[in-house]
């Protein structure tokens, strides 16, 4: 069996919607950047920007898939890494590229931190519009839409897996 | 005939970085980062510099175009920034953004201008000093320009036409792929909304990062005449105007053409190809 790359809340309640529509994690990270100041949303998101590098694949951890790639409309490479535990919980690690901008490392940070827990079909199922509740608008524009890239790389791994899990079952 | 500068024409709008590291402290400089990173500046920055920010501070917040004279005074008035002030401009991207805000600043009448060569990676790379304080300056008294310097550094759609009816030069500074037509976006971007993929009818091919080396700074004045003059048909005494996909890149060779290589004739077409590539009716030229 594959070591979790990650814990669940002592609750369990990682999983659960608060509102119906977020995770709990991710829903309490929305709440604090829509409570903060300009400048203070600034200094969080690079805060988080920081920590992106704690978010990488640790020694001994385990994957159920691995996705590295350089998109041809991406900087740098990005590399997604899941691991789904045995109560079907997943667990997202990341890897970017040191061209990768400031703002998608923050949002990688807040979504590793936000989806830990959920189910690979919660995640698909996450709408995108919480990314402007975080970053703000003043800080969308089109030079910086590439924070919803790291929301879709890791979309598009749960997909995989559930993909394959389906097939897995039909054979 | 072809001019072939042994030097730039204004080598005094080029500071290097062992200049800057000496000269942090001095009176009547100001440091600018401008960056396409939105973020950048706070990670981390050059000791004293100020952040500009291409969209929130440069440009109108509703329609496409730049901040009034008037917004113009008082973004320089509460950076510290008098006429009087040389503001040294560096960023990311090999300086595109900073030769943005430098262009920008031109518009408005500010004379004092210089680019940081090599930008903020050079700076990084030879790990000269980094902060994230951010530096407060009394505010100053910026008058407000009378004017904005379109006609004389800018072009407009209809300009860019009439250049290229007129088969003055032309360049388009995007990668040879958008050029061609067979790419919509910039390699490693995302699509930035255009319709169209192509050039504007004769206009030459010259990407921005021809004129610099792998470090990002400037190619020697030999180097630049020998693209622009020989290879693009600039020439000393024809107007030329320069476009990309939002006029940050022609910024940067607004900036080779005018300041290193001396030209004062040169107009960046900012709309460039965001405008042009979505532009109804407006002819396109595909391949090479």
């Amino acid at each position: 069996m594959s070591k979790g790359c990650g814990k669940l809340d002592e609750s369990g309640a990682a999983e659960i919607r608060s509102d119906g529509t977020y995770p709990v994690k991710l829903n309490k990270i929305i709440n604090l950047f829509e409570s903060l100041p300009e400048d203070e949303r600034r200094e969080t998101l690079v805060s988080y920007a920081d920590n992106a590098k704690k978010q990488e694949p640790r020694e001994g951890e385990n994957f159920n898939l691995v996705d590295v790639r350089k998109d041809e409309e991406c900087m740098d490479t990005v590399g997604v890494y899941l691991h789904v535990d045995e109560n079907g919980k997943a667990h997202i690690r990341m890897t970017l590229g040191p061209e990768v901008q400031t703002l998608t490392r923050a949002m990688t940070a807040v979504l590793c931190k936000g989806l830990e827990g959920c189910t690979p079909q919660e995640i698909l199922d996450l709408p995108s519009d919480f990314v402007t509740r975080i970053v703000g608008a003043e800080l969308i524009r089109i030079r910086s839409q590439t924070i919803y890239y790291v929301l879709t790389r890791i979309k598009s791994i749960c997909k995989v897996y559930l993909d394959r899990q389906r097939m897995a079952q039909v054979a | 005939m072809a001019t072939h500068p042994t030097q730039y024409a204004h080598p005094e709008a080029l500071v290097e970085t062992d200049w800057l590291e000496k000269h942090l402290k001095d009176e009547g400089i100001r440091i600018v980062e401008s960056n396409e990173d939105v973020l950048l500046y706070d990670t981390g920055h050059i000791p004293g510099a100020v952040h500009i920010d291409w969209r929130a501070d440069l440009q109108d917040p509703v329609i496409r175009d730049y901040i009034t004279p008037e917004k113009f005074a008082e973004l320089c008035s509460r950076n510290g920034i008098t006429p009087e002030t040389t503001c040294i401009f560096y960023g990311d991207k090999a300086n595109w953004w900073a030769c943005y805000a430098l262009w920008a600043f031109r518009l408005f009448g500010h004379e004092k201008v210089k680019i940081l060569n090599g930008g903020r990676d050079k700076w990084k790379a030879e790990q000269r000093p980094m902060t994230r304080d951010v530096p407060k300056y009394p505010k100053a008294n910026y008058p407000m320009p009378k004017k904005r310097f379109d006609k004389e550094i800018r072009a407009f759609a209809d300009e860019a036409l009439a250049q290229s009816k007129a088969d003055k030069p032309l360049i388009d500074v995007r990668s040879p792929g958008e050029y061609k037509g067979e790419i919509t976006h910039m390699p490693e971007y995302p699509q930035e909304g255009v319709l169209r993929g192509g050039h504007i009818p004769k206009a030459k091919s010259m990407p921005w990062k021809t004129a610099t080396k792998d470090d990002a700074t400037f190619k020697p004045a030999s180097e630049l005449a020998k693209i622009y003059f020989d290879q693009c048909g600039v020439k000393p005494d024809t107007d030329t105007v320069v476009y990309c996909r939002i006029g940050e890149r022609s910024s940067h060779t607004w900036f080779v053409l005018t300041y290193l290589l001396g030209l004062d004739n040169v107009r960046n077409y900012d709309g460039s190809w965001t405008e042009w590539g979505n532009k109804v009716g407006a002819p396109i030229e595909k391949g090479a």
